[in-house]
């Protein structure tokens, strides 16, 4: 029984006005860095097409040093850091979910005064600063190692497993690391598959701190401090050097394009992860109505 | 000495102190020792030998600045205009999408929606620059066809304030409706049929049946956004920050930013600070209570 209806196509229509704000801007940027730095003139801000189709700007992007070593720092930044996150997030929860360990009220009261409590930047920057932290790529991979939001989204998982099982295991004698190892994890991959992506997406897009704590250290930024400097900043200066040689290889150079094609550089393991985001984050949204 | 049932308890739970060692001191270092640090705002900073106690020497500096009521105002205003003009649009789009049936179209609409909330502030700010450019952005080459002039936004005093509105919508309005989709779906059926018995237009159910019923989410979410007012978001307008427009957009925590890590005067930084987490405190310890009052349970 399906008709169309003027509601549908009010709604229809209004959707797609949303959808096109939302993906217009995006799809002209891969355009734009498609398109053959000549022909850069002929394409407008409303062309979701490249004209004269080229990867020229993508081959000026992925020669530059800075870039390639913002993509290699972004990804061992992001690796080190969601492993340790993880981890460290999934072993507390479990700690503070064991009701009969002493301490625990305490430091769940911690957690939470920690979570509303913010000191702001320039204790932080000391702290750093006095520990010998700055510059060195250790002062981001641990800043927020632990998200007490991810934290309290694990402990409610962990709180969920029947008291039963844990008594189960403990009478066969399983100690708490293998309760944790053995039955804790397997039974709640999707909440730490949940968490990790979160932790993935906060750690390649994280750019203040990076930028903050290593500002001293351009060899040690991760991809979104050198697009800052690059795109935001618009410093094409410091890339210069680089693309000054280049454009003498290749001929025409067009700082727009480049841009462009830095920032869709910049999102590519966002749309990968994408549909595995989908999966885990849209609380069953995508299934929709059966009415 | 320990008697047997201790050394029970430390047998059986000593290795859980060790595994977590590591996180305490984490949040030793990473946030009891900042908020420690705090009390350099009633300091005066040296870099050799200890602070000295000066009172409230930095908060009277800090109020008395010029600088102070501009970032307020334009804390408060973003903040208002945010909240206004934002607000409501998830809302709308969630009622929009649930009356979608085709499940492919529903799919692609909410796949395109979502993607902007998944990409960094400094990616946001790039694609925007590019949208917004005065010579090649898609916005001046539709004013162009209606024969306008070109507007340079990015760097306009009297337009920044409803780009950051603009992209923070982009942004956050599609990801955000996902929570009141979420409400919706748990609607009973039945209640639509009855309405529908009724006479009930399309417009009316969901005016009648559809609102009443995800009230509590919209109130919740309504509080948790008031709580977190003094923000005012730092993220986007640290990207969308250029001297143009410093008058107009600089917020508390971008002030924060540039006294403190550009200008070095720490102290003065660290005042504005522990005035806006006093302040902050204070909005979310009530936010907290008003969403239990209204829910029946808070955030903690």
């Amino acid at each position: 029984m399906k008709k169309i209806t003027l509601t549908n196509i009010v709604v229809g229509f209004i959707l797609m006005l949303f959808m096109i704000y939302a993906l217009q801007p995006i799809l002209n940027l891969l355009a734009l860095s498609l398109t053959h730095p000549d022909s850069v003139q002929e394409l407008t801000g409303l062309d979701i097409f490249p004209k004269n189709l080229s990867l020229l700007n993508y081959k000026f992007i992925l020669s530059n040093p800075s870039i390639v070593r913002g993509i290699f720092n972004s990804i061992l930044y992001t690796a080190l850091g969601v492993t340790l996150s993880v981890s460290f997030t999934v072993i507390t929860a479990f700690v503070l979910t064991r009701k009969k360990l002493i301490g625990r009220k305490l430091f769940i009261l911690l957690t939470i005064f920690v979570m509303v409590f913010e000191p702001g930047i320039v204790p932080e920057y000391l702290v750093m600063k006095d520990f010998h932290l700055l510059g060195s790529m250790w002062s981001i991979i641990l800043y927020k190692m632990v998200n007490v939001y991810y934290l309290i989204i694990m402990m409610r998982f962990f709180e969920e497993i029947p008291e039963s099982i844990e008594e189960a295991a403990l009478i066969d004698g399983a100690n708490p690391i293998q309760m944790l190892v053995k039955i804790f994890a397997p039974m709640s991959k999707s909440s730490i598959g949940t968490i990790t992506l979160f932790y993935a997406v906060y750690r390649w897009n994280e750019y203040f701190r990076s930028g903050i704590y290593l500002s001293s250290q351009p060899g040690k930024w991760p991809l979104q401090v050198v697009l800052r400097q690059f795109v935001v900043l618009d410093d094409t200066q410091s890339m210069v050097g680089g693309f000054d040689a280049m454009s003498q290889v290749y001929g025409s150079v067009n700082f727009e394009a480049l841009q462009a094609a830095a920032i869709i550089v910049g999102m590519v393991p966002i749309l990968m992860l994408y549909p595995i985001i989908l999966r885990n984050f849209t609380k069953g949204t995508f299934e929709g109505s059966s009415k | 000495m320990l008697n047997k049932k201790q050394l029970k308890y430390l047998r059986e739970y000593g290795i859980l102190y060790i595994l977590i060692l590591p996180v305490i001191l984490f949040f030793i270092v990473y946030h009891i020792l900042p908020i420690i640090g705090m009390k350099i705002a009633f300091e005066d900073y040296r870099i050799i030998g200890d602070n000295i106690f000066v009172g409230l020497k930095h908060f009277k500096y800090l109020f008395s600045s010029p600088s102070f009521k501009t970032i307020i105002v334009n804390t408060l205003t973003l903040s208002f205009m945010k909240m206004i003009l934002i607000f409501p649009i998830p809302i709308m789009i969630s009622f929009l999408i649930n009356e979608v049936k085709n499940s492919k179209f529903r799919q692609v609409v909410q796949i395109s929606l979502y993607i902007p909330h998944f990409l960094s502030w400094v990616i946001i700010a790039g694609v925007w620059i590019s949208f917004l450019s005065p010579t090649y952005g898609a916005i001046n080459n539709i004013i162009n066809i209606f024969g306008g002039t070109d507007i340079d936004f990015m760097t306009s005093k009297s337009y920044i304030r409803w780009v950051l509105v603009a992209s923070e919508m982009w942004r956050s309005a599609g990801w955000d409706s996902i929570l009141y989709l979420a409400a919706i779906l748990k609607i009973d059926k039945n209640l639509y049929e009855a309405a529908m018995l009724d006479g009930a237009s399309k417009l009316q159910s969901a005016m009648y049946v559809t609102l009443p019923s995800i009230k509590s989410t919209i109130i919740t979410v309504f509080i948790l956004n008031l709580g977190f007012f003094m923000n005012a978001g730092f993220d986007q307008v640290f990207n969308f920050m250029n001297p143009s427009v410093l008058s107009v957009i600089d917020i508390l925590d971008t002030y924060t930013y540039r006294i403190g890590l550009e200008t070095g005067l720490y102290s003065v930084a660290t005042a504005t600070s522990v005035f806006k987490g006093v302040i902050g405190f204070v909005l979310i310890l009530g936010a907290n209570k008003l969403v239990k009052k209204s829910s029946g349970k808070g955030l903690w």
